[in-house]
């Protein structure tokens, strides 16, 4: 059901809904997978988010459990742009949708921001499903083309975008029967700044227990897989423009007069006292790191020493630890 | 004499492939004694071989023929034959036979101090030590001869080319001792004091159960470069040198322990007035150069001490707090450190006032950055060593039965899962 939409519209989606919509997820999958004791009483606490409270005594070798709620936003025109989401209450097996909950919290979400509508709903899982069409046609009281946002959870590290996808639903006629299916449509992502701070500090977030050392060592190499990125993007440029001016690649002047202004923007400070700033920084980082290899240098050398004289020197002193000198 | 033609033949037909270069060499092993019998008929044999050919072969005949003990006259052409043998011999044959080609340098060497002309055998020495050593960072008996003709020769220049390269692997220890003490004299001679400095700590320190005569004389010779350089001399060695020179080197250099003494005091009529009354001994040691040195030495670590009280000061309370001369002789040694960037300083003529500046190194360029990137480089490699060193070292199993046991005894604060007593 997948073909792309043609409704032309472009979708502008926000961080902040797909952090809310990890969050949901990861709560409810954590909170299922407690031990058989404890899901019993806390399956009656958690019983309007988890799906699957009937297999309680279960943990994780359970299909994961999807997740429901709405997304709201602005539409302006052709451009759609997604806000924020929250969750719902959906049962997909009785097909029962807690209408009251979703009234009250549109009415809460409308004082805050009255200019946010309801623009559809999401959900969880690798793919679109028939039975989403059921939820989908429950909404279209409130809108009438909603749309359904999907996350893939599951955690690929092959991949390179983001598991997140949207789609329309369009009114098609297969064998004779129009029929409502869901095509797929693209979308920017769009951020605030403060998104964009929150976003940050999500992807530096790192296991916590680490020591000091796995600290440093997690935040150099997301410097370093960054830098490296950036130095493959700037290759791939510099590829395209040599392959442009040998002729292979016909001349496009729209994107030379974006390269031309991206490297117009650079250097962004050249002054003197930058450069004089910038060398001497470098010069005692350089420096710390000498000082830290020879530090490791030495105490590898004392210990190689201290073997040594153990073995070989006859008159080697007895009882007690060598100080270190 | 048969036996020889039949070699002669051998060498020439099986001197092609390393098989054959093998095979001819079980046969001359054989043949050894034989040949050594008619040393004094081989050497028209010598003329039938081609040195770059059948280098085997003619190591063998050479070592032969040198073997016994040669007269001037001799030796002037057997000079011209090893000559002509080192410059063209291929190295993995010579290789095979190692203890004869280091027995045939040592002739040359001596056939050289014989005839007095070492300067003739420096580069040929330096070709042959190239050809045998497996690499760079390997130190075979060749090194020592090489620089104590270097030395005889006064040829530094040459000598300090090899001493620049790091050693990792040696031979012999008396190959090191001699090589560190060689080494550290030709870096004398050129007055590159900090290496010097080097190479006989290196002699000092180096591993030995007994205390030998070339650490004595490397230590002698250290105390006064230390001097030299740095002013100071610290009179307990450190904890990796061996315990037998901790104990022992102390008591059998005493008397330069005693000029350290009156070189600290600074004053310079003392340091004079010793030195002169122990001139026989200096002489003895063969260091009586270096003394005056030691002597010329204390004016520039008294101007450097001035450094760290005063900010300017005139050149004539220079020359007066160190008890030189005149104002001129003052001048011109301060002239001479500021070029040998020992301080830093101006001088004002016009009044005859010396201002101490700061290291005026910022550590700001792009030249710096280089280099402390190239040091940090040298550094990783050298540590990786170090790393495989220790892995060898706890593996040997000298160390585990000693190191195990000891521990077993007293560290009961630290228990660890060492094995009370280790079989091995």
């Amino acid at each position: 059901m997948a073909s792309s939409s043609s409704s032309g519209l472009t979708f502008k989606l926000h961080p902040l809904v797909i952090v809310n919509i990890s969050d949901h997820y990861t709560r409810v999958k954590s909170q299922l997978s407690l031990p058989p004791s404890l899901t019993s009483t806390s399956s009656a606490a958690t019983s309007n988010n988890n799906n699957n409270n009937s297999n309680g005594g279960e943990n994780n070798q359970n299909p994961p459990p999807r997740v429901y709620g709405c997304v709201i936003g602005v539409q302006r025109g052709r451009t759609v742009e997604i806000f924020n989401s929250f969750e719902l209450i959906y049962d997909p097996s009785t097909r029962s949708l807690d209408r009251s909950f979703l009234e009250k919290k549109q009415e809460l979400y409308k004082k805050v921001f009255p200019h946010f509508y309801v623009l559809g709903w999401y959900s969880t899982g690798s793919d679109a499903q028939e039975s989403d069409m059921h939820f989908h046609k429950a909404l279209m009281d409130i809108n009438e083309s909603p749309l359904y946002v999907l996350l893939n959870p599951a955690i690929n590290p092959a991949q390179k975008d983001l598991p997140v996808t949207i789609y329309e639903s369009e009114l098609h006629v297969i064998d004779g029967v129009p029929q409502l299916i869901f095509v797929r449509s693209s979308y920017l992502i769009e951020t605030v700044e403060a998104e964009r701070i929150s976003v940050d500090h999500v992807a530096h977030l790192k296991p916590s227990g680490g020591s000091a050392a796995t600290q440093l060592a997690a935040q150099l190499t997301g410097i370093h897989s960054a830098i490296k990125m950036l130095n493959s993007r700037i290759r791939v440029l510099h590829q395209y423009l040599v392959g442009m001016q040998k002729g292979d690649i016909p001349c496009e002047s729209s994107v030379l007069r974006q390269v031309s202004s991206l490297l117009r923007r650079l250097p962004a400070i050249e002054s003197e006292k930058f450069q004089d700033d910038f060398l001497m920084e470098y010069n005692d980082t350089l420096l710390i790191t000498y000082l830290a290899m020879f530090t490791n240098c030495s105490s590898t050398m004392n210990e190689l020493v201290d073997k040594f004289n153990t073995t070989y020197d006859r008159h080697s002193r007895r009882g007690g630890r060598t100080a270190f000198i | 004499m048969n036996s020889m033609e039949g070699l002669v033949t051998q060498i020439q037909g099986l001197s092609s492939t390393a098989s054959d270069v093998l095979m001819l060499q079980n046969l001359l092993k054989q043949a050894n004694d034989s040949l050594h019998a008619e040393s004094t008929r081989l050497l028209p044999f010598l003329d039938q071989l081609d040195p770059s050919k059948h280098s085997l072969g003619y190591l063998y005949f050479l070592e032969a023929c040198t073997a016994g003990p040669i007269t001037k006259e001799q030796a002037s052409s057997y000079v011209l034959i090893i000559a002509r043998f080192l410059s063209s011999c291929v190295s993995e044959q010579i290789r095979l036979a190692s203890h004869k080609f280091i027995s045939v340098c040592k002739r040359f060497k001596d056939q050289l101090v014989l005839l007095g002309e070492p300067l003739r055998g420096v580069a040929l020495m330096l070709t042959a030590i190239r050809k045998f050593q497996s690499s760079t960072e390997h130190l075979t008996a060749l090194h020592p001869e090489f620089l104590l003709l270097c030395l005889l020769a006064k040829s530094y220049k040459t000598g300090h080319s090899v001493l620049e390269e790091d050693i990792f692997e040696v031979d012999q220890p008396k190959d090191l001792f001699l090589y560190c003490y060689y080494g550290g004299m030709i870096c004398i001679g050129q007055k590159h004091f900090q290496k010097a400095l080097e190479l006989l700590h290196n002699v000092v320190t180096a591993p030995m159960f007994a205390v030998n005569a070339i650490a004595v004389e490397a230590y002698k010779k250290y105390i006064l470069v230390s001097l030299i350089l740095h002013g100071q001399f610290s009179t307990s060695l450190p904890k990796y040198s061996s315990s037998a020179a901790q104990r022992n080197l102390r008591s059998l250099c005493q008397l330069y322990f005693d000029m350290e003494n009156s070189y600290s005091n600074g004053k310079i009529g003392d340091l004079e007035t010793y030195v002169q009354s122990n001139k026989e001994r200096f002489e003895h040691d063969n260091n009586l150069g270096l003394v005056k040195q030691v002597v010329s030495s204390l004016y520039k670590q008294n101007i450097q001490r001035l450094t760290q009280t005063y900010l300017t000061l005139s050149l004539q309370d220079i020359a007066n707090t160190v008890q030189l001369g005149s104002v001129r002789e003052a001048e011109m040694h301060v002239l001479q450190m500021i070029q040998d960037v020992e301080i830093y300083a101006t001088i004002n003529q016009k009044d005859g006032m010396v201002r101490f500046l700061e290291d005026p190194e910022q550590y700001k360029t792009i030249e710096m950055i280089e280099r402390i990137d190239s040091s940090i480089q040298r550094l990783m490699i050298l540590s990786k060593k170090i790393t495989l060193t220790d892995e060898l070292m706890s593996c040997d199993p000298s160390y585990l039965s000693k190191g195990c046991r000891e521990r077993q005894k007293f560290d009961f604060d630290d228990y660890d899962s060492v094995p009370q007593r280790f079989n091995v």
